[in-house]
């Protein structure tokens, strides 16, 4: 095993952590607000399928002059699919938030009706069912300034890479900052912990956690979109792979941070890299691919079951508020 | 094991029409949630061109019109009506058990690998073996997350939520490795399954009696459904675990102070809707496919979970349920043969029905609650009165 194979696992595991974290973010402003969102992956799934029409339909530049060299086709596929996460999200925000349905059941229904969904469109966009025409454009890939030059092959890591690596990762910046620094922030969490004292506050309980929701969904649709996008460049059904779940499971281990979030996608990302560039690595030779695969899902367990540190959701995530709905 | 009276007699003449009250909220929503959802995908169907009386005609002419039709809605039914009472039975004692996807999954798995590793055993005896091995795959699959649950308080919506992450990477392993196929036979490529099972380990046909052929797959396992639907019902009903159930359900607190160990009554649960997880992915591994494919019927546990709403979590309701869900899927076909409506409307109807079923049970469920303790609040004022009144006729008859 060369270095060469690390460095390619770790650019591998960049295009993962990007669906993760951006899935992961989602769930983190939805939870936050008090709204459990197992839909995740439902919205994600929508994302793949209304981004891929976008960046198939929108492949003609804007006329004259206006297209400032950028490439707009995946631009409005991945906008798109980040409108149709949020509106497709804005059942879940009914459900749970309007009709106090609950949290979980609201989110399987998300999950199933997602694929029906998705489906549907894709005869009305593609004419077909299951996949879209392959080959549809994305963006130029770059390489990351400095990092991509390190020896021993290790820059593989670091060239070739979508620009939606760098956006996902630099927004750790604007969410921490939102979600602690400004007073919106504040409030998030306050529904999300105690809506009754928030409420007492002046706190309008409703309104932030459909913004919480939408936000979650807008997430999700653009992690969706991404992997269609500029990952597999067409749409495909099945996709998402349960990475919608992954996601979950990243979040629960961050214990809703969004920092920690993004050192658990990363290494949830890795994980998912591994048989696919690692295998052959004398450590992962004897472990078939299917065992590496499932260990995201083994951490969450044992870290839920308390074995290893200890998980804290927000407080009344998954709980009915029944304050009214302003 | 033993029956226990229903522990309120006392209050019975009371305990009825709630109940009574209930079915009828219940129907209320129901149908209200189909007449949305039929509204909804009339405007689909109008944006097509067609008219919503065809499409709709169709999709039942072809599930009721002929006995080959009716064939394949049951048939599409059979596995449906098992996890969705998987779904049920950990609803009755407030669990959310996600995780029916995956434990229906390992349970294929070990059903499988009895079928081929104890092809010896004597006729049906094959059969019979491999459904329990299937059903015992499933219940130990489900009780890890049970026990985590009552050992050390992880919830079940997250770890089975993991678990099912687990199972599908199991099933891909098995059928790469343990169970990958070795029989030389026919030319074409065949690695993405186990072997065939020995003839012995099949579900056998009962369609053909009724002139349903054989494509339809209709086997003894629809009555078996039928019989665990029963099962089911008279133990959630009759049974002291049912009763448990539903006590812990509604409140586990109180169930505690009445002397039920929580703990217990969770984990017995999910041993029996583990167990009932393990019987849906019998329809295509014994009754269809008589072989494990890589490309096996996934998402049969998380249909469950909305035909176990659409059925109220009531095993008939469910079973009538999962009949629905049967001819809403077979009208798929029908959509796309005899409409220009694309087949996946239907999909799109089922989705819109569900969402309107949760949205409008939630309601009836408000409405039903806040009338309770209207009535609850008049009745303490009653026995409030009435208390005076017996103090009086004590009194009286002192006198």
């Amino acid at each position: 095993m060369a270095l060469g194979d690390i460095g390619a696992a770790i650019g591998i595991a960049f295009t993962y952590f990007t669906i993760i974290y951006l899935t992961g973010l989602g769930g983190l402003f939805s939870e936050r607000s008090g709204i459990v969102n197992i839909g995740l992956e439902g919205m994600m799934i929508v994302g793949t399928v209304t981004g891929s029409w976008g960046a198939h339909h929108f492949t003609l530049p804007p006329p004259d002059g206006l297209g400032w060299g950028l490439p707009w086709g995946p631009i409005m596929g991945l906008l798109i699919g980040m409108i149709a996460g949020a509106t497709f999200a804005t059942i879940h925000a009914l459900a749970t938030v309007t009709f106090r349905v609950d949290h979980i059941v609201s989110g399987v229904v998300i999950n199933l009706v997602a694929v029906g969904l998705a489906r549907f469109l894709s005869t009305i966009f593609f004419g077909q069912a299951t996949q879209s025409d392959p080959g549809q454009p994305h963006m130029n890939p770059v390489n990351i300034p400095l990092l991509s030059s390190i020896p021993w092959g290790l820059g593989r890591a670091f060239q070739q890479l979508s620009p939606m690596v760098v956006v996902a990762g630099l927004l750790v910046f604007p969410v921490s900052f939102a979600l602690y620094r400004t007073r919106w922030g504040l409030r998030l969490r306050s529904c999300g912990e105690n809506p009754e004292a928030a409420r007492s506050l002046g706190v309008r309980v409703a309104p932030l956690r459909y913004e919480g929701v939408l936000l979650s969904g807008a997430l999700a649709g653009l992690a969706g979109a991404y992997l269609a996008v500029e990952v597999a460049y067409s749409w495909g059904e099945g996709q998402t792979q349960g990475l919608g779940f992954i996601a979950l499971a990243a979040l629960i281990l961050s214990n809703w941070n969004p920092v920690r979030l993004m050192v658990a996608s990363f290494v949830f990302g890795f994980a998912q890299a591994i048989p696919l560039r690692l295998a052959d690595a004398p450590i992962f030779r004897l472990i078939p691919d299917q065992f590496v695969r499932m260990t995201p899902y083994i951490v969450t367990i044992v870290v839920l079951a308390g074995f290893v540190g200890k998980v804290r959701p927000p407080a009344a995530a998954g709980r009915a508020y029944e304050g009214g709905t302003t | 094991m033993a029956t226990i009276e229903a522990p309120l007699p006392t209050t019975r003449e009371r305990v009825r029409p709630e109940w009574l009250e209930n079915i009828g909220g219940q129907l209320l929503a129901l149908v209200a949630a189909l007449v949305i959802a039929l509204l909804l995908g009339s405007f689909i169907i109008l944006a097509y061109g067609e008219s919503p009386a065809v499409v709709y005609g169709a999709i039942l002419q072809f599930s009721f019109g002929s006995k080959d039709g009716f064939g394949y809605v049951i048939s599409i039914a059979t596995p449906l009506i098992f996890s969705a009472l998987a779904v049920a039975v950990c609803f009755k004692g407030g669990m959310f058990n996600i995780g029916v996807e995956g434990q229906y999954l390992v349970g294929m798995v070990v059903a499988a690998w009895a079928a081929l590793k104890l092809d010896f055993l004597p006729g049906p005896l094959l059969m019979w073996v491999t459904i329990l091995f299937g059903m015992l795959g499933a219940v130990a699959f489900a009780l890890v997350p049970a026990v985590l649950k009552v050992k050390t308080g992880a919830h079940e919506v997250v770890t089975t939520i993991m678990m099912n992450g687990i199972a599908i990477s199991l099933v891909a392993w098995a059928i790469n490795g343990p169970l990958h196929f070795t029989q030389k036979l026919g030319a074409f490529n065949i690695n993405l399954r186990t072997d065939p099972f020995n003839a012995n380990a099949r579900i056998p046909d009962l369609g053909h009696r009724f002139g349903v052929p054989e494509s339809a797959h209709l086997s003894w396992l629809f009555p078996m459904a039928l019989v665990t639907a029963a099962i089911v019902w008279f133990v959630l009903k009759r049974m002291r675990l049912g009763y448990e159930a539903r006590a812990v359900g509604a409140s586990a607190g109180s169930a505690q102070a009445g002397g039920i160990s929580i703990g217990s009554v969770q984990i017995r649960l999910f041993i029996l809707s583990g167990a009932l997880a393990g019987l849906v992915g019998m329809q295509q591994l014994l009754a269809d496919k008589g072989y494990l494919p890589v490309q096996y019927e996934a998402a049969l546990g998380f249909t469950g979970i909305a035909v176990a709403f659409l059925g109220q979590n009531s095993p008939l309701g469910i079973v009538l349920a999962a009949i629905l869900w049967g001819v809403l899927a077979r009208g798929e076909t029908a959509v796309q043969i005899d409409t220009n409506v694309p087949r996946e409307f239907v999909i799109i109807l089922q989705g819109i029905l569900i969402i309107s079923v949760v949205v409008t049970y939630q309601l009836a469920q408000r409405r039903l609650l806040a009338r309770q303790l209207r009535k609850a609040a008049a009745v303490e004022e009653l026995s409030d009165s009435a208390a005076v009144e017996d103090i009086e006729g004590l009194a009286k008859e002192d006198r």
